[in-house]
């Protein structure tokens, strides 16, 4: 299939355009995205194609745009709320979790909610401790809630449209560090389902599962270890609600070493969740125990060294991967 | 110049042994080979061989004794010789090693062909020595030395503080012998034509020691372990034709005659070695023989490859005798160890489910039994439980000759120790 080299920010407004273009009842509000584009230029050029009854400016009230948002989806719209930073979700948190994620259960099947909550999380550029997070595993938690994670251009748009066109709240989570990116993204009509993980790099010694933006730095690091003859295979979820449980099972079956690398910091997160789940499936089958790579349990520093210490960086990766390969011991004892 | 016989070390992390046997007393003469002592650890029984010939001239302990583990046992010399001129004679590594890891009842080996050589330990960074276990492995090294019926804890680990990895036991499939020889010890040296023991099922060489040790035949006497068995539980055999011919290929390596004795599956594997024309069988003694009716007691084999306890174990194998008393301890606590420490389970379910199927046995050699020729007699039990006499007595050619004890089980060799001894080395001699 032809494809086009796409920044990942252009992939995403190419979904949205797309989406709008072909139905209605898409809108997008959020700070700054009608008449400056966006902070992250993801919504340059839609206000003037859409106009702003369906491409709007808000005040900075979270709270208030995902009520909007929430109230839109239920009365049959489809929002795309943009958040500048996942941590200022926070502020919507009653709307996204005892309204958005519980509605379509507690009306018997009958309400949907299609909201789109679309932002940005991670550590990239010294932005400090509440603009750094990682808050995937709050979504994760909440039951009813759909958890995407795109980490390419070409993900990121073939998710955005499938999110558009399903009916339940999807928390689309970008990363800071990944809007400039680019990567070849396929011409035409390009949707990527939820719950299908892609395998970014194949491979046969140890599986590692990431994602966002984790994911280059892991096959960063697995080209690493190609070089020291260690093939890696690395397993991108891309949704972590649905989960593809199937192809994570699958290759650690195959490599029987499975080691997964999340920015977020360690305690309570979803690598620890996806960690039960392989022992679970495949105990008998493996050779190491699981490795998980993760942030530490901290706030994000705003010193840049700091911050770069605190999260996974490509040589913790290459050592967890040697650890669950034996590769230090076999060293000792050849000694 | 005197050497001392130390207490074997009876597991990694034991220091004491207690004495439950000595076969010598001060002065007697021993010659290297000779069954002098059983010390037992709370899992296992070990016997210890002298390595040496001389004369016992010291000899510290008695039976009931917490011998501290190599230490002197007893001291070998020259008769007159005291023992303040006796070195301790330590046993190379190889030797020492081989009680802990090879089955039990276990020697120190002094036999003609070599001893097994546990696949050497690579040393462990000193740390991790400190903390190593005896059977740390991957799961799915576990699952996988299973599969092929190797023991754990007879595989290097490289992993963590020295755990046993995939690689490791791939290592050990890599190594053990496809098709090759089995284990073969010399009981007992000698001089003409070996008599070869071929144990039963779920038993190993070591079970014939005391039988052999009085049969009075100035031959030598060799015993092996059956694929899946003893030593040589890495065989991978799974049927009849398997297990006869590893059999074959290892007799085959003696280059020359044999005198065969075998206890029942092994009676069976011994009798169809008499057909196969390149194995040159100068006689046959059956001792309870399979293979030659269709019965099996299969609830026994289950049974017994299932029980964990020594009271389970004793149960089943109870079975095996016509009076129970003649079952000892030391026999079900040996078998249990022997399978816990080499993790013989696993194998020997494999062969039970390759000879087998429920109670029916999947073999016969009753046709090469009539086409035998040469000097042949089998012995059987009226109260085997296992083979039923009815079915032996029917199948044996009529000039062989049968020997029907009364009040004896599946173990002749066990109730009627004297007789089998007897008939044995009439066989043997038989042949001329």
């Amino acid at each position: 299939m032809a494809t086009r080299e796409l920044m990942y920010r252009e992939a995403l407004r190419e979904a949205i355009d797309e989406e709008m273009a072909a139905n209605p009842t898409v809108f997008i509000i959020g700070e700054g995205i009608a008449e400056r584009g966006g902070s992250y230029k993801v919504t340059e050029g839609l206000l003037a194609k859409y106009g702003p009854k369906r491409v709007r400016d808000t005040p900075i009230a979270e709270a208030g745009m995902i009520g909007v948002g929430v109230g839109a989806a239920i009365a049959g719209a489809r929002p795309i709320v943009e958040i500048l930073y996942v941590d200022f979700a926070m502020l919507g948190m009653d709307m996204i979790v005892n309204q958005a994620a519980k509605f379509r259960l507690m009306t018997g099947g009958d309400g949907r909610v299609p909201f789109i909550m679309r932002t940005q999380g991670g550590t990239g550029g010294g932005v400090a401790a509440q603009h750094s997070q990682s808050l995937e595993a709050l979504f994760y938690h909440i039951p009813g809630l759909r958890v995407v994670m795109p980490s390419t251009p070409s993900d990121a748009k073939g998710l955005l449209k499938y999110a558009l066109r399903q009916e339940d709240p999807v928390m689309f989570l970008e990363h800071k560090h990944l809007y400039m990116t680019k990567g070849p993204v396929p011409d035409g009509e390009h949707v990527v389902p939820f719950g299908v993980g892609d395998i970014k790099r194949e491979g046969s010694d140890v599986t590692v599962i990431a994602w966002s933006n984790m994911i280059p730095r892991t096959l960063e690091a697995a080209e690493a270890l190609a070089a020291e003859g260690i093939s890696v295979e690395v397993i991108d979820p891309r949704t972590l609600v649905p989960l593809d449980r199937d192809m994570i099972i699958k290759s650690v079956l195959k490599t029987r070493r499975c080691v997964i690398v999340q920015e977020a910091n360690r305690r309570g997160g979803v690598a620890s969740d996806i960690a039960s789940i392989v022992q679970e499936e495949c105990f008998y089958e493996m050779d190491a125990p699981v490795e998980i790579v993760a942030g530490m349990d901290i706030p994000v520093p705003f010193n840049l060294t700091l911050e770069k210490a605190s999260v996974p960086q490509k040589e913790d990766v290459v050592a967890a991967v040697k650890r669950v390969l034996h590769v230090q011991s076999l060293a000792a004892a050849a000694e | 110049m005197a050497e001392a016989i130390l207490v074997p070390q009876v597991g990694q992390d034991l220091t004491e042994a207690k004495v439950v046997e000595l076969h010598v007393k001060l002065g007697d003469k021993v010659k290297k080979g000779d069954l002098v002592a059983v010390v037992e650890s709370e899992k296992a029984s070990f016997e210890v061989e002298a390595f040496s010939e001389g004369v016992v001239i010291s000899l510290p302990w008695k039976v009931g004794d917490v011998a501290t583990v190599l230490e002197p046992l007893m001291h070998v010399g020259a008769e007159g010789e005291v023992v303040a001129a006796a070195k301790t004679a330590v046993p190379d590594p190889v030797q020492t090693a081989v009680p802990q890891t090879v089955h039990t009842p276990a020697t120190v080996p002094v036999s003609a062909t070599p001893a097994p050589v546990p696949t050497p330990a690579p040393a462990p960074a000193p740390v991790e020595a400190a903390v190593s276990g005896g059977d740390r492995a991957s799961p799915v090294a576990r699952r996988m030395a299973a599969d092929h019926g190797l023991s754990i804890g007879r595989i290097a680990g490289t992993g963590p503080r020295g755990a046993v990895v995939l690689r490791d036991v791939a290592a050990a499939v890599a190594a053990a012998p496809a098709g090759g020889a089995l284990e073969l010890r010399t009981l007992q040296s000698g001089q003409g034509t070996p008599v070869v023991f071929i144990h039963g099922f779920g038993a190993d060489l070591s079970s014939w020691r005391p039988l052999v040790a009085r049969i009075g035949l100035g031959s030598p006497m060799m015993a092996l372990d059956l694929p899946g068995h003893g030593g040589s539980q890495g065989h991978g055999a799974a049927d009849f034709a398997a297990l006869v011919d590893a059999v074959g290929a290892t007799l085959r390596s003696l280059h020359g005659g044999v005198h065969l004795v075998g206890h029942s599956l092994g009676a069976a594997v011994a009798a169809a070695l008499t057909e196969r024309g390149d194995l040159d069988v100068r006689s046959l003694t059956l001792i309870a023989p399979a293979g030659l009716g269709a019965s099996v007691d299969g609830d026994f084999v289950d049974g017994f490859l299932s029980a964990r306890s020594e009271g389970a174990l004793a149960a089943w194998m109870r079975r095996l005798v016509s009076d129970p008393a003649s079952l000892a301890p030391v026999l079900v606590r040996a078998t249990l160890a022997a399978r816990d420490e080499a993790g013989l389970v696993p194998a020997q379910t494999r062969v039970a489910r390759g000879v087998f199927e429920g109670s029916t046995q999947l073999f016969n050699v009753a046709a090469a039994l009539r086409a035998y020729r040469g000097p042949c007699s089998v012995i059987a039990g009226r109260d085997d439980a296992i083979v039923p006499l009815r079915e032996i007595e029917a199948a044996v050619p009529a000039h062989v000759a049968l020997h029907r004890l009364d009040r004896v089980g599946h173990l002749p060799q066990v109730e009627a120790a004297d007789l089998v001894q007897t008939v044995i080395a009439r066989t043997v001699r038989s042949a001329g």
